[in-house]
């Protein structure tokens, strides 16, 4: 399993526009993706579960995935993260 | 029997207009996030008051804090998102009023939100409602009406 953690900066948080794009990236990997913050978890590829976590700037966000391309997806999501949050 | 399991075969889910107004194609909305249908697939409603009620009957999934979007999980399993005008997100729940909460089941025609509408355009902010299915790939076909809405003018059909 490959982790990748990040506090938002973002202003907004992960509101819609972000979840979405989110999903783009998460979705293209075979790999179970789950998101977790504030306490709670939802599937790293489901728009509503995401945005239902109402991350917000300062929370933690952690990624947890686990499959055959976990190495790569971490990468990748961490890219997004600097780049959009 | 045959038909039950015609039926069966074919669910096909309504949803009515949530909002009074004229609906147009996704396409049409002046945010790629929506109009490349990112979050998927739906249809958006020029809004003519600002009343939002429950286009189906389902369950509150989400409210934004800043109550400017939420979504309703529909009987048939569609995730289906409201969103009030494009990047209100930045009004920071100024001139929205959310009259249901996260968890509430909730009937076809209940009132959820209110905005105002004027004050909104005011702040410069486009107030066309896109209403997608973020859950999209999981049914076979998202058929969108487009025309002269009422509140629950049938606007959209979900095919499973």
């Amino acid at each position: 399993m490959k982790q990748v953690t990040y506090v938002v900066k973002d202003e907004l948080g992960l509101h819609a526009r972000p979840a979405g794009l989110l999903v783009k990236v998460t979705g293209g990997f075979k790999s179970d993706i789950r998101l977790s913050a504030n306490g709670k978890e939802a599937d790293g590829k489901r728009i509503l579960g995401i945005m239902s976590l109402g991350v917000k700037k300062g929370d933690k966000v952690t990624f947890a995935c686990k499959g055959v391309d976990e190495e790569r997806a971490a990468v990748q999501i961490e890219s997004f993260l600097n780049d959009n949050l | 029997m045959l038909n039950k399991l015609k039926n069966m075969w074919k669910k096909e889910e309504k949803i009515g207009s949530p909002i009074r107004g004229e609906a147009v194609s996704i396409k049409e909305v002046n945010d790629p996030t929506f109009s490349d249908e990112i979050l998927g697939k739906g249809i958006a409603i020029k809004p003519l008051t600002g009343r939002v009620v429950a286009p189906c009957d389902g369950t509150i999934s989400m409210v934004f804090d800043t109550k400017h979007a939420l979504s309703i999980t529909t009987e048939h399993g569609a995730e289906l998102l409201i969103h009030v005008g494009l990047d209100t997100v930045n009004l920071k729940g100024q001139f929205f009023e959310a009259k249901v909460s996260a968890g509430e089941h909730v009937k076809a025609g209940t009132l959820l939100l209110e905005f105002d509408i004027e004050k909104i355009k005011e702040e410069g902010y486009d107030t066309i409602c896109p209403i997608v299915v973020c859950n999209s790939q999981e049914f076979s076909n998202i058929e969108a009406i487009t025309g002269e809405v009422s509140e629950l003018t049938e606007v959209l059909k979900i095919i499973q």
